[in-house]
């Protein structure tokens, strides 16, 4: 079935592993949850030898062991889960790992959005079957979020604060009540959350002030902050785990030279000194310069050597790859990254040689292609 | 056969289970119950502890009513010992420090040196303090080395990394509050060090714990289990856990070696006690930090049979003891804890004592905290315990799981409703519900973390989850909100009969202010000296204070101190309860703050480094400070020597710019200079008259210093020569002088103008040349520099230097005059307040006032008039003579026909100058002409 999609959902994925969990879990469970909470904790943060287990756990998502903890026994309480964070700190991956691991569906998702309505949250009807057969239960089309309320399964909700304030405050009366009413209908009007039932939010904090949650809203979540990865050691594991699937999806087979690997960690963290330094907006790259990105860069890198390349990755594409997604701004994010390579990249290349020479070489060109 | 004998088989099998027969596992294994064992079959009971354990804390209460020993031994540094007795006197925390400055066997520079050792109430070795201190007839003796030998050992000690170190530097950034640096920079001592010695070790335990920090995992498995256990439980698992320590440690670090030095010296000294006293042993209890119980040093135990140990003797350096205030969070960033630890721990043993079972011992009179309870005789007077073989109480410790406490509901509901009150005050939108769901959290998380029972560290992460949000209303996040519940910082203060003299004298002197000085805010004062004339010696106490605390202590709003002012009204902020440690270190220095001052000022003037213009500040300040003319004069002399014997002018601005002002001051304040005075300006003269050639011709010397030369040598002439100086030296001096920077040159010509070397018509001549060359014109802004640093010693050729900017301006091509501009600029905002008065002045007098007269405007310096006009200026006196030509103009006219001159009589009546002089000179005629005429 992997075989078959593009990006099979964590469930899929790990369906092996998860089975596997379920049969040695022994530990209580919640409401109608898969795992116990020490076993969700051990398929997202991976196993050690201290676990006792009889075959090891890979870890999943990378980042402080108490975010997980807070995230899961939020879910096993009365309130709703709101991951926040900069874009690309893994918080819909991690979503996506508890709701797989809890209840074996990720795939309850809205995506907020301007134009999400309070019809994607709720129910919506399918007018055709409404005009043949009146409105009736056979003739609603749950949301996701209903369709969790039903299942007692967990329901996500993406980029909540794009959606706008009246639509995301349509989660209150059921992260409250737990309860979605269908005046339309006479009987049957009432759709209960079956035990088990949660919702875990994700939302940009660089969106802040768009559309704020009320703070009705905000009482009804419990908010867990995913800080920028920054230590180098974990950020290097998360690109190369993220590396290898990527290459596997595409059925790849090519080599990451831990040399060119370092570069683009450094170039990160030299970005990203610069830009904590930067005085205004328009020195800093409008990128938030995020682990996910990195990953992104690397991926159009190996895409373009493995189909228009010799099929081994160069620090020259690295960096072609590394100013084609960085430069957005056409004169003021070219401006950063030229200076960046006129004042960091050449030196370096003067003193270390090897692989920043060529980095150095491949950013120009690109540079100069796209002023 | 020993009590250990089924645990160090059964641990010998583990040992072959899990690395098949190493050596290295079955020695670390069985030398820890062999350490165990040694510890508890010594004669001289030993009581391991740990620092900030309420754990070890309330062992030593329930030892100490048990035992009821007659000696007690503490590792602390043994010449402390006089300052427990003061700490009665003080609210707890509070440090004591051992400060020197005069260093004697140290480097020279590496001073001042100051140990400090925290104690907290909830510790064991203040129950042992309190105890000893208040129960009559029992002896506590410090036995560690002495705070000469912790400095004397430090550089053997900090020759490898110390984890923890370097963990508390990584939480530096962390830490939010000024309180931590209640300890300054002194190094710090503590009973009971105990953790892993090597940062691999710790991180494998925290990693397999499961716990963030250090203080949670000692908490979890260490704190709470023997929180509740027996004393042999108590001490053999604290044992124990020294004696994995001891083993696990990297080999060949200096700080291991120390430490044995450390457990020689303890022994030594404790011998040496037991030989003196002749006390029994047997009454005796050794308290000393885990990691020392099992020590290995052949020294070890009463029985040793080591040759004697020689303790190394103290450096002649004299050491100053005293106790200064400290912090729960000082003890944190000193030690490299968690944030909050230390309140946790004052928090727990709060609540062991407040559910029974033991009265804890406190310090009769001691200030702050509870009232007594109790107390020492409240105790039950058991009779003293027959010592008995201890059982083997690990086995059972190390194979069942920690026995927690069962969930205290109450305690929890009470954290919860706590901490949603503070937070709704600090601007949260926390209700009830908030409350309810960090209750439910809380349990789940301390579930999801294998705990019976949540502890505070889940406690504050449940909050934090259920409680913050996208943003932090207030000044203080839910984490820091949760310090403060669970205890929050607690910052001691030392009482008054505790402090040394000075302290007492300044809190004395500060009293007709009413100020609360033990307050830690900060208070406002305001002095009407007009109205109260009685506040001037506390308004003098709190200049000087300000002169010798470092900023913050106190500030002065309104009113200030300078030479010949004296401020009718002033205003402070005060702030000296948070400063009470500078306060207490100010006491290490002498009796009085004046006192200290005065030595400071001393030190200032004469230290080796030490320059004129030092010694004049310092003149300077004994002035304002301390007043009369005897530390003044002193202080000026030995100006006057140090500027005889500098042999650069580096200084000379700096010289200048005092020394104006303490002539000025002088003369204003007193009915004649005091004698240095008169002194340092003939000095100065002729010092400077010697250096201006070298000084002119030397690369090195700026032109400013070479003016601020010029401008003594210029301004305090006349003061120079009537004090018997020689002119005819300058001006010898100038005519050696042969600069070859132009700027310098500018200057000569400058001095020379001063001096009639030169007149202003050929210096005008020399810079018209200088414009007319087109080889010279880029050096002309460097000319130009001169003449504005010329304005200072000569300020009479402003109306030249305005002339020679404005030529600039006019006629230096753009390329030479714009990037010099900047330059020009950045020299008169430096030293703006000499240079640009004068400047603005001259222009001002120069150039038309409004933008219409411009045009018909004329540079002086191009008019025609302008040096008949200078010539007028210059009239010859009046008198009869000059009255007598005036009216008769035929003769001086044929005269001066006959002489060759033709310049005109003026008709308003005054001589024209040269003619007065020629009359002057020959004055026969005009006396001849008078009498014919008979006038």
């Amino acid at each position: 079935m992997t075989n078959e999609m593009l990006r099979a959902p964590a469930e899929v994925k790990y369906a092996e592993e998860l089975d596997w969990l379920e049969s040695v879990d022994d530990g209580p469970k919640p409401f109608s949850w898969r795992l116990s909470p020490r076993m969700v904790r051990l398929f997202v943060l991976g196993s050690e030898r201290s676990d006792g287990l009889d075959r090891e756990i890979p870890q999943k998502w990378f980042g402080d062991r108490s975010f997980v903890e807070r995230s899961i026994v939020t879910l096993a309480s009365d309130r709703g889960l709101l991951l926040i964070g900069d874009p690309g700190t893994g918080k819909s991956w991690l979503a996506e790992l508890l709701s797989a691991a809890i209840c074996r569906d990720s795939t309850l998702v809205v995506q907020g959005t301007a134009g999400t309505t309070e019809d994607h949250i709720k129910y919506s009807w399918n007018v055709s079957m409404v005009i043949a057969k009146g409105q009736s239960r056979e003739s609603m089309i749950p949301s996701p979020i209903m369709t969790a309320m039903e299942q007692g399964m967990i329901g996500r909700f993406e980029e909540l604060t794009r959606a706008t304030s009246d639509v995301q405050d349509a989660l209150i009366s059921i992260l409250s009540e737990k309860y979605v009413s269908i005046p339309e209908l006479d009987t049957d009007n009432t759709v209960f959350a079956k035990p088990g039932f949660s919702i875990i939010a994700t939302a940009n904090s660089r969106d802040r002030g768009v559309n704020d949650l009320s703070s009705a809203l905000k009482r009804r979540f419990n908010f867990v902050r995913i800080p920028v990865v920054t230590s180098k050691a974990s950020e290097a594991e998360i690109v190369r785990f993220r590396t290898i699937e990527l290459l596997r999806r595409h059925r790849i087979e090519l080599d990451v030279p831990p040399a060119l690997l370092d570069i683009l960690l450094q170039s990160f963290a030299d970005l990203r000194t610069a830009a904590a330094s930067a005085t205004s907006e328009d020195e800093k790259l409008e990128s938030a310069l995020s682990t996910a990105e990195q990953i992104g860069v690397l991926e159009d890198a190996i895409l373009h050597s493995h189909f228009f390349g010799d099929r081994t990755l160069r620090a020259e594409t690295l960096a072609g790859a590394l100013v084609g997604s960085l430069a957005r701004r056409a004169p003021e994010d070219l401006a950063i990254l030229n200076k960046y390579w006129h004042g960091v990249v050449e030196p370096r290349s003067r003193n270390d040689g090897g692989e920043w020479t060529r980095f150095l070489d491949g950013g120009r060109q690109a540079i100069s292609t796209l002023s | 056969m020993s009590t250990f004998d089924a645990l160090r088989g059964q641990l010998l099998d583990a040992a072959e289970a899990f690395s098949g027969g190493g050596d290295v596992l079955a020695g670390i294994l069985s030398g820890m119950v062999d350490d165990v064992d040694r510890m508890l079959r010594e004669e001289l009971e030993i009581f391991p502890v740990c620092h900030h354990s309420p754990a070890s804390a309330l062992a030593m209460t329930r030892r100490l009513r048990d035992k009821r020993p007659k000696v007690v031994y503490l590792e602390l540094c043994e010449d402390m010992r006089p300052l427990l007795d003061e700490l009665r006197n003080c609210r707890l925390p509070v440090a004591l420090q051992a400060f020197a400055t005069q260093l004697d066997g140290f480097p020279a520079g590496s001073g001042p040196l100051s140990v400090i050792a925290p104690v907290t109430e909830a510790s064991a070795e203040y129950q042992a303090i309190a105890y000893a201190l208040d129960t009559p007839g029992v002896e506590i003796v410090l036995v560690d080395r002495s705070v000469d030998h912790v400095f004397q050992w430090l550089p053997q000690e900090t020759d490898g990394p110390d984890p923890h170190e370097q963990a508390a530097q990584g939480d530096e950034a962390a830490l939010h509050s000024d309180d931590v640096a209640l300890h300054g920079d002194a190094v710090g001592v503590e009973i009971g060090d105990l953790r892993p010695r090597f940062a691999e070790l710790e991180k494998h335990l925290l990693h397999h714990g499961k716990v963030r920090h250090w203080s949670e995992w000692w908490d979890q498995y260490v704190e709470q289990p023997l929180t509740g256990a027996d004393y042999d439980t108590y001490r053999q698992a604290m044992a124990l856990i020294g004696s994995l320590f001891r083993r696990l440690r990297p080999d060949g670090h200096g700080r291991l070696a120390v430490d044995e030095e450390r457990e020689r010296y303890m022994w030594t000294r404790i011998r040496e006690h037991l030989a003196e006293s002749g006390a029994d042993p047997a009454d005796c209890l050794y308290v000393c930090g885990a990691f020392h119980a099992v020590s290995t040093v052949a020294e070890f135990g009463l029985r040793s049979e080591a040759p004697p140990y020689t303790i190394a003797p103290r450096t002649g350096t004299r050491w100053l003891h005293g106790l200064i205030p400290s912090s729960h969070s000082a003890i944190e960033a000193q030690f490299g804890l968690a944030q909050g630890s230390v309140s946790i721990a004052a928090a727990t043993w709060a609540k062991a004592v407040r559910r029974g079972g033991v009265t804890p011992y406190r310090l009769e009179g001691q200030q702050g905290g509870r009232a007594k309870q109790g107390g020492k005789r409240g105790g039950s007077a058991a009779p003293p315990v027959a010592a008995e073989p201890a059982a083997d109480r690990l086995s059972g410790f190390l194979a069942a799981p920690p026995a927690l406490d069962g969930l205290d509901e109450d305690e929890l509901r009470g954290w919860c409703v706590d901490i949603v009150r503070l937070a709704r005050r600090n601007g949260y939108l926390a209700s009830t519900a908030d409350a309810i769901a960090v209750f439910e959290t809380s349990i789940l998380l301390a579930g999801l973390r294998g705990r019976a029972r949540p502890t505070p560290y889940d406690f504050a992460d449940a909050a934090v989850t259920c409680i913050e949000k996208d943003a932090v209303p207030g000044r203080r996040d839910v984490r820091r909100l949760c310090e403060i519940l669970l205890g929050g910082d607690k910052i001691g203060m030392v009482g008054y009969d505790a402090l040394p003299p000075l302290a007492r004298d300044v809190y004395d002197r500060l009293e007709p202010l009413g100020l609360d000085l033990t307050r830690r805010t900060q208070q406002r004062v305001l002095l009407d000296l007009r109205a109260d004339p009685e506040l001037e010696p506390c308004s003098d106490l709190l200049w000087t204070l300000r002169h010798l605390l470092p900023d913050g202590a106190l500030r002065p709003i309104m009113g200030a101190r300078r030479l010949g002012e004296r401020p009718i009204q002033e205003s402070w902020d005060v702030a000296l309860g948070r400063h009470q440690r500078e306060i207490v270190e100010l006491g290490y220095e002498g009796v009085t703050v004046e006192q200290v001052l005065e030595q400071r000022l001393r030190r200032m003037a004469w230290d080796p480094q030490a320059t004129a213009g030092a010694a004049l500040a310092a003149v300077e300040d004994a002035i304002l400070y301390v007043g009369g003319r005897r530390l003044p004069g002193e202080l000026g002399a030995c100006a006057v020597e140090l500027l005889a014997a500098e042999r650069t002018v580096d200084d000379a601005p700096e010289v200048l710019r005092r020394i104006r002002r303490l002539l000025t001051y002088y003369r204003a304040s007193e009915p004649e200079l005091p004698a240095w005075c008169e002194d340092f300006v003939t000095a100065g003269y002729s010092h400077y008259c010697t250096l201006l050639p070298t000084a002119f011709a030397d690369d090195e010397t700026g032109v400013r210093q070479v003016g601020a030369m010029l401008g003594f040598l210029f301004t305090l002439e006349s003061l120079a020569l009537s004090l018997g100086c020689d002119r005819a030296q300058l001006e010898l001096a100038v005519r050696q002088s042969h600069p070859r920077d132009p700027a310098k040159v500018a200057l000569l010509w400058a001095a020379q103008t001063q001096l009639g070397l030169l007149t202003r018509e050929e210096l005008r001549a020399r810079c018209d040349e200088l414009l007319a060359n087109p080889l010279v014109v880029p050096a002309y802004p460097l000319y130009v520099s001169g003449f504005v640093q010329a304005l200072e010693p000569v300020p009479g050729l402003a109306p030249f230097v305005v002339e020679a900017l404005s030529k600039a301006f006019a006629r230096l091509p753009d390329p030479v005059l714009l990037p010099w501009l900047p330059t020009l600029i950045c020299t008169l905002r430096q030293h703006a307040p000499e240079l640009v008065p004068v400047l603005v002045r001259e222009a001002g007098r120069t150039f038309p006032g409004a933008l219409a007269e411009l045009d018909a405007w004329t540079p002086p310096w191009e008019r025609p008039a302008a040096p008949v006009r200078a010539a007028r200026a210059a009239a010859a006196p009046s008198g009869p003579v000059s009255t007598l030509l005036a009216r008769h103009p035929g003769a001086c006219d044929a005269v001066a026909v006959l002489l060759g001159c033709t310049a005109e009589w003026g008709s308003t009546g005054h001589g024209n100058g040269e003619v007065a002089a020629l009359l002057d000179r020959h004055p026969a005629t005009t006396g001849a002409v008078a009498a014919l005429l008979g006038a």
